[in-house]
């Protein structure tokens, strides 16, 4: 995630469960056995990571169906 | 008590044998058969009543048979062309007892052809047979879509490309609905004949699907008869000058190129972006061979895996191979792979705990046949520039990256085996995806198509 897309969602968007701003931080994103450190926004409480419709519609979906190939 | 009688089961099971059924290599007739477990090898053993006893090796050693178990749930033909009547295999065409839709379908455009090989699926050769004239092939596209067509495509033989209208061929069924195209060649008039070759390329074909058993000519003396090596690496070099893709298929015989597996693997990664991937098949004894096949004569699935990783030197291992998700996992294994900047290969998918322990879920086996179908379509093919479909912004760290090579770098190494008259196992044969065009346009699964006694009798290909 570019800096400047993480800060203008982090203005966006607190914690739904707890309420608290988000951060910066580093998130192991894995499937099926393969996985990669991503910077994403993760709540400064509960630390539960934001995955913006966007990422999970579009390059999550391609590695999803990259992985389940045959 | 649950789990000690399924432990109880499973012993007696390895004791008797898994049942299932098959025909007699003399006779053909249907029989009982069971996979007998000896150690870690597993024979597929059958007696006929006139013929006697045959036992079969169909694996041997690690990964353990039970893991290399993918259980499907069945997929029935959507419009089946047969009822079940005589009995699997004898209703082929399909029938509606069949578990599975085709993936592929093969078109014997010819059944002549330039090399004289020893070994031929097909018996192809100095064959008199009329070519089938386009309007048969037009019945056979036709009849595809009837079944719930259209299905990914391999213009085969005989050797396709002795038939000037190819081409033709390729955009008849381009204008019909189906996409997808493979040309199973030996690749000796493609080495030399680039109008030819473009010409396939403009009426659509995604891939050249080329016969290429190894790296060494001795090898192709005593496969094909001939010292064709040269011919296919200039086949391989226009295809790469054209764009367009190449898939290597060697079939590979136990003492003649299975120490050749890893040059194999260390060729195709020479010739990128052109060289798509390895599809390799086992040698199988229907057609022409030259004696009964005994065991020794055979090569299985996880040999051919220890094979790659000893043979490669760390570049390719075991653990990278998973049973496929269309057809029954014994009858083939997949490995996909990134080519990365630095000569290596990463596994797009490792191997999971849970898919080596044999206890996974069923699964669709509509699903697995769409996918594979998909998966042909967009990694047999040549792609020019990387290219991600997504527009985003955003980073997905390291992900990015493997998106972004998946398509100009994807590598993939995989294999069938196919079942002759003595490994034959009919609840694999059920499970098939891969079919022929039959002369009246029923799909034939592949390994009934072909198979022949010991005799060479068919059961269903035409005599020449």
């Amino acid at each position: 995630m570019s800096d400047s897309s993480l800060d203008s969602l982090k203005s966006q968007w607190t914690c739904g469960k707890c309420g608290a701003p988000l951060e910066v931080a580093s998130v192991n994103v894995s499937y099926l056995g393969s996985g990669y450190p991503v910077d994403m926004l993760v709540c400064k409480n509960c630390k539960r990571p934001l995955v913006p419709a966007e990422l999970a519609l579009g390059k999550m979906l391609e590695v999803e169906k990259l992985m389940e190939d045959k | 008590m649950a789990l000690i009688s399924t432990a109880l089961a499973t012993k007696n099971k390895l004791q008797t044998g898994i049942p299932t059924a098959s025909v007699c290599p003399v006779c053909l007739k249907r029989i009982p058969a069971a996979r007998v477990f000896y150690a870690d090898e597993v024979y597929l053993e059958k007696t006929c009543p006139e013929h006697g006893l045959f036992k079969t090796v169909v694996w041997r050693g690690l990964p353990a048979y039970p893991s290399w178990m993918r259980e499907k749930i069945p997929n029935h033909p959507a419009q089946p062309f047969h009822q079940p009547d005589t009995g699997c295999p004898f209703d082929c065409g399909l029938c509606s007892a069949h578990r599975q839709e085709p993936c592929c379908v093969l078109l014997e455009v010819t059944q002549r052809c330039d090399l004289g090989c020893p070994v031929c699926f097909a018996s192809s050769g100095n064959n008199q047979t009329l070519d089938p004239h386009l309007g048969i092939v037009e019945l056979w596209y036709r009849r595809m879509l009837e079944a719930g067509g259209p299905y990914n495509i391999q213009l085969s033989g005989g050797e396709p490309c002795l038939r000037d209208d190819l081409p033709e061929i390729i955009r008849m069924g381009k204008a019909l609905g189906f996409d997808y195209f493979q040309v199973n060649t030996n690749g000796l008039r493609l080495s030399e004949d680039i109008d030819y070759l473009k010409s396939l390329k403009k009426a659509g074909l995604n891939v050249v699907y080329l016969q290429f058993d190894g790296t060494d000519d001795t090898i192709y003396q005593t496969i094909r008869g001939r010292a064709i090596l040269q011919q296919k690496i200039k086949a391989i070099q226009n295809c790469a000058d054209l764009h367009l893709g190449v898939i290597l298929v060697p079939t590979i015989v136990p003492g003649v190129n299975d120490h050749d597996l890893g040059g194999i693997i260390r060729f195709a990664l020479a010739y990128q972006p052109a060289v798509k991937g390895i599809h390799f098949q086992p040698v199988t004894y229907f057609g022409r061979y030259p004696l009964t096949p005994r065991n020794e004569d055979r090569i299985t699935i996880p040999e051919l895996l220890r094979g790659f990783e000893a043979q490669t030197e760390g570049l390719v291992h075991m653990t990278d191979f998973h049973p496929k998700g269309s057809e029954n996992s014994y009858c083939s294994f997949s490995a996909n792979y990134i080519i990365q900047k630095d000569g290596s290969l990463k596994p797009i998918r490792e191997t999971s705990t849970d898919e080596t322990c044999g206890c996974h879920k069923p699964e669709s086996a509509k699903d697995g046949v769409k996918r594979s179908r998909a998966f042909v379509a967009k990694h047999w093919t040549y792609h020019d520039t990387p290219k991600s479909i997504s527009t985003s912004n955003l980073s997905l760290g390291g992900w990015d990256e493997l998106l972004e090579r998946s398509k100009s770098h994807h590598f993939s190494i995989s294999g069938m085996v196919f079942q002759d008259a003595w490994n034959l196992d009919l609840e694999l044969l059920q499970d098939c995806c891969i079919a022929i065009a039959a002369p009246k346009g029923d799909l034939v699964p592949f390994c009934a198509y072909n198979l022949t006694n010991t005799e060479g009798q068919a059961l269903y290909r035409p005599k020449p």
